[in-house]
């Protein structure tokens, strides 16, 4: 590989984009595109001679919404970028180089967004009073360029999960309009004002100071809301589902509830069912106008909300299989026709690695076990902590990791093949041995030691 | 040379509109991040002097200023993901090495910049009212937000320095670092930058109509333009090999521009300060666009060389594409919702596909694969096997696969090789001889009720629990006999025939008995 390998020991790769990444999606969807999605339409009521309430509430969350969205919104955003950049530089890199324009363009929709949110916000005192409409103009060409920005970014995100006519293809149009295209964009945008809505019941059921009879209305325009963003989301999500190719959808169990929920059938359905339940609850708590329920039903629905958040990414994420990029690049940033070129004439992996980590001193067979780890396995697995090597091999024996080295792909479905020489491969099997010996040892010791 | 083998050959514009629209996109991102970054400082410092004269000053105009960051901050950010993606594609080279060798100080602009927008969003908004908290919120936010430059001219000093890469990544950063006075003298250069451009905007903007702020932001911007004069011209020393006369030309420029700033800015000058107007955009534009020639100087051989070398591999690995790509549509194809593909998949490489225990890599195995076909226990404990697998086998476990998958594959292992078939019945009675072998010997591990005793336990892989495993008849014979290698089931051949035959019993009695599927 052209560049050095970068991998986050102990919390893994994955888990830190994952950390940022949640994140992001939280505040860009659930806050950028659905809270203020709602602020605007609140503000908006006020102008059509609804009553002053609606945008004494939208005042009230638009100062922390701006001030959330402009710091850890746009700077997690942009982390996405810092971490796959350090992480995934081939991938990334190669994902830049297909979708520079729609890329390039949607940092104008990016840029008009902001400046519109930023004009919003700076003139509301100014403009509330005298031109509300232009206010509510501004507003709503806000809501109308972050649905524009959350378009152009979806082709590339959906990209990844379905595959099925741009390797062959190669055409950018093919890449780009890819089949979940359409159902992630109103899965996202659904989402995301679900998430809004439930915010702004949140904050009207606990922190709105007026009359009852407006704190009823006002929740109740949230429930209607939540109600319908719930169904468009969960109308999107059955389509994007259905359209995601099966091969990649059959581990999603296992991508979400770890290998211990994952063989408790019922679970995840159960949950997700359960879940929704709650979200449709928190709508029609809403709707029935008492803040009483809402107050106590927002809270399980948000954090629920998230728990989805994290579903779907995590979903995105993992039913990608053993590829960065499918039809292109595995995860472990190899192309699969190198990975095909080297498999078939049993080519050694360490000569292609332009960068091998010599910082630690470490004895030559060692340093070179570890970078074909690192560029073999330490995308999904770090050697200690979370996912592991030494806590997943333990107990073993050093035969069988070398055979499970050489089927991988076959083992499970969404492993990367090991790519290296016959030699390679009994390197890297001593190095894991190794340490899922020392696993054990701890282990074993530990137990003593109780 | 099929272009898809290599994606980073694909360009989606000629070099030069590419460097143009760097240009065009780093410099407004770098308008903002100084106005911003300026703005920080200032306010910080005006609040800082304020306080030291007075206990509670009025902050009302420096409110005006504080607030102003929000909005540059906000700019900065956004405008910033523009020259990110060109330098991605344009110089994708230098750029993707030096983020990864830079990694942990890049990935810690993360933290940093959130730490420091949302600490002087508290300062902007606390200044007014709680004067601690804004005491503390200011310099923390400030001091974190001056670490980001640090970080960016570092990592840009580096990747302009092809020939330092291979010596950072064996030895880190550390004070002899011999481009460690540019990288100062750069970070330096754009904090002195941020003041003279952050005083230059609230000059025109927060202070237009109040004389005595204006005086204020002129002395401050007459200072740091003096400043940057002098680190410029230290920074130049630096970079003084990698002159060309274009590039002394731009600076010159900027120099003379700079000059005529200062001219104006005296403190008896009757000069509209207007005209710094057009001579700061000038002095910005000449100095970006000489740093920007340097840069693509330095950085475009190793781009170059890059670049052929993935060309080159492209034609390589072409021939392979097809196979590639073939591969990949049998993966995409291949659902795991079933035991037949999980077995053949999973299974085979070791059991083989008649479950005789002679799949294609069992060769590999030190001790030998499982024989499926002779194999007879219940589902449950199948399922724990090969949920957990074999401690000190190869048998990996497959918690990977959900409950509805291991049930699948446990229906192919009954359907293909009967594994969950009755064990049958003791065909006669056993020996008195052969139940004292049993006891004497096998019952060390297996234990006297056929389970497992507790050395049996603490053997790796250890005895199966034969209440609820067995073999067939002949299996188990040829196990006893020759014993199994590679684990503590030892041969015994030396037992006369009619004991190995009545062993053989007794082990498949136990499963036997408790009659269990």
């Amino acid at each position: 590989m052209n560049f050095p390998i970068l991998h986050i020991p102990v919390v893994g790769d994955g888990m830190t984009i994952a950390l940022n990444a949640v994140l992001h999606v939280c505040i860009s969807h659930g806050l950028a595109i659905g809270l203020m999605g709602m602020v605007v339409l609140f503000q908006t009521l006020t102008w059509k001679g609804k009553g002053q309430f609606w945008a004494d509430i939208a005042r009230k969350v638009l100062g922390p919404l701006v001030v959330i969205t402009t710091s850890i919104g746009a700077v997690t955003g942009v982390g996405i970028w810092v971490l796959t950049g350090s992480l995934a530089p081939e991938g990334i890199g190669a994902l830049i180089h297909l979708f520079f324009w729609p890329w390039f363009i949607e940092w104008f929709a990016f840029t008009a967004e902001v400046i519109l949110l930023l004009y919003y916000y700076y003139n509301w005192e100014k403009l509330i009073t005298t031109r509300p409409g232009k206010l509510a103009a501004i507003g709503w060409a806000y809501v109308a360029t972050s649905f524009v920005s959350a378009v152009l970014i979806t082709g590339i995100l959906g990209f990844m999960l379905t595959p099925q006519g741009w390797p062959w293809a190669r055409s950018f149009t093919e890449a780009y309009f890819n089949p979940t295209f359409a159902p992630q964009c109103f899965l996202r945008v659904g989402g995301g004002f679900a998430m809004g809505t439930l915010m702004m019941m949140g904050w009207i059921a606990w922190r709105f100071t007026g009359t009852p009879l407006e704190r009823g209305r006002a929740l109740r325009a949230c429930g209607i809301a939540l109600l319908l963003s719930v169904a468009v989301t969960a109308a999107a999500s059955y389509v994007y589902f259905s359209r995601v190719p099966s091969t990649y959808l059959t581990h999603w169990k296992f991508a979400v509830a770890t290998s211990y929920l994952s063989q408790m059938p019922d679970f995840l359905p159960a949950a997700n069912v359960g879940a929704v339940l709650v979200l449709v609850l928190a709508a029609l708590a809403a709707m029935a106008r008492p803040p009483v329920l809402s107050r106590l039903l927002c809270i399980p629905a948000l954090l629920l909300s998230i728990c989805f958040v994290m579903e779907f990414e995590r979903v995105r994420e993992f039913v990608r299989g053993p590829y960065l990029m499918p039809g292109y690049m595995h995860a472990s940033q190899i192309t699969l026709v190198e990975s095909e070129a080297m498999i078939a004439e049993n080519q050694p992996l360490l000569p292609r690695l332009r960068w091998v980590n010599t910082s630690d001193k470490l004895p030559p067979a060692t340093q070179a076990a570890r970078a074909l780890f690192a560029a073999n396995c330490g995308v999904c697995h770090a050697e200690s902590g979370i996912n592991g090597i030494d806590q997943r091999l333990a107990g073993r024996s050093a035969d069988g990791i070398n055979a499970m080295l050489g089927i991988t792909q076959r083992l499970a479905p969404y492993m990367t093949p090991f790519v290296g020489s016959e030699q390679e491969r009994t390197l890297l099997t001593e190095y894991l041995f190794q340490l899922s010996s020392n696993y054990s040892r701890r282990n074993q010791q530990a137990t003593r030691e109780k | 040379m099929q272009q898809w083998t290599d994606l980073f050959l694909n360009m989606p514009l000629p070099e030069n509109w590419m460097k143009g629209l760097l240009f065009i996109t780093f410099g407004l991102h770098l308008l903002f991040v100084l106005l911003m970054l300026g703005t920080a400082i200032l306010s910080l410092l005006f609040f800082l002097r304020d306080l030291l004269r007075q206990p509670s000053p009025s902050q009302h105009w420096n409110e005006h200023v504080a607030h102003s960051h929000m909005g540059l901050k906000s700019l900065a950010v956004v405008l910033g993901v523009a020259p990110l993606l060109i330098m991605q594609v344009s110089h994708s080279q230098a750029f993707f090495t030096v983020t990864v060798l830079f990694s942990y100080s890049w990935l810690a602009i993360i933290p940093l910049l959130i730490t420091a927008f949302l600490l002087f969003d508290a300062f902007a908004h606390k200044l007014g009212s709680t004067t601690w908290l804004a005491l503390v919120c200011g310099i923390v936010g400030v001091a974190a937000l001056l670490t980001v430059p640090a970080i960016f001219t570092g990592a840009l000093a580096l990747m302009e320095r092809p020939a330092s890469w291979a010596d950072f990544a064996a030895h880190g950063v550390s004070l002899d670092t011999d481009w460690m006075p540019h990288w100062v003298l750069r970070y330096l250069h754009i904090v002195g930058a941020a003041l003279a451009f952050g005083a230059a905007f609230h000059l025109f903007y927060s202070a237009k109509n109040d004389a005595p702020k204006a005086v204020l932001l002129r002395k401050w911007l007459i200072g740091a333009l003096a400043v940057q004069a002098i680190i410029g011209f230290a920074l130049l020393a630096t970079i003084l090999p990698q002159m060309s006369s274009p590039v002394l030309t731009l600076i010159s420029l900027g120099a003379l521009a700079l000059g005529s700033a200062l001219w104006i800015l005296r403190p008896d000058s009757t000069a509209a300060a207007y005209r710094l107007l057009a001579l700061l955009p000038l002095i910005f534009v000449t100095m970006l666009l000489a740093r920007q020639l340097l840069q693509n100087e330095a950085m475009a051989p190793a781009q170059a060389e890059a670049t052929a070398w993935r060309a080159q591999k492209a034609a390589e690995l072409a021939p392979f594409s097809q196979k590639a790509l073939d591969a990949f549509a049998v993966k995409l194809r291949t659902v795991y919702d079933n035991g037949d593909t999980i077995y053949d998949g999973a299974c085979e490489p070791c059991h083989g596909l008649d479950g005789r225990g002679v799949g294609s890599e069992s060769h590999r195995l030190r001790i030998p694969a499982t024989d499926l076909a002779a194999l007879r226990i219940d589902r449950d404990y199948a399922y724990e096997m090969i949920r957990d697998g074999t401690p000190g086998t190869g048998m990996p476990y497959f918690r990977m696969f959900d409950r509805e998958k291991i049930d699948a594959l446990l229906d192919t292992l009954d359907r293909r090789f009967s594994m969950f078939a009755a064990t049958p019945p003791p065909p006669r009675d056993i020996s008195p001889d052969s139940l004292e072998v049993w006891i004497a010997a096998c019952a060390k591990c297996h234990a006297a009720n056929g389970s497992v005793t507790a050395s049996g336990k603490a053997m790796q892989p250890p005895p199966p629990d034969f209440r609820r495993s067995s073999v067939t008849h002949e299996r188990a014979l040829k196990i006893i006999t020759e014993g199994y290698p590679g684990t503590g089931m030892p041969a015994y051949r030396n037992q006369p025939e009619k004991i190995r035959e009545d062993l053989a019993i007794i082990s498949n009695s136990f499963r036997a008995a408790h009659n269990k599927n």
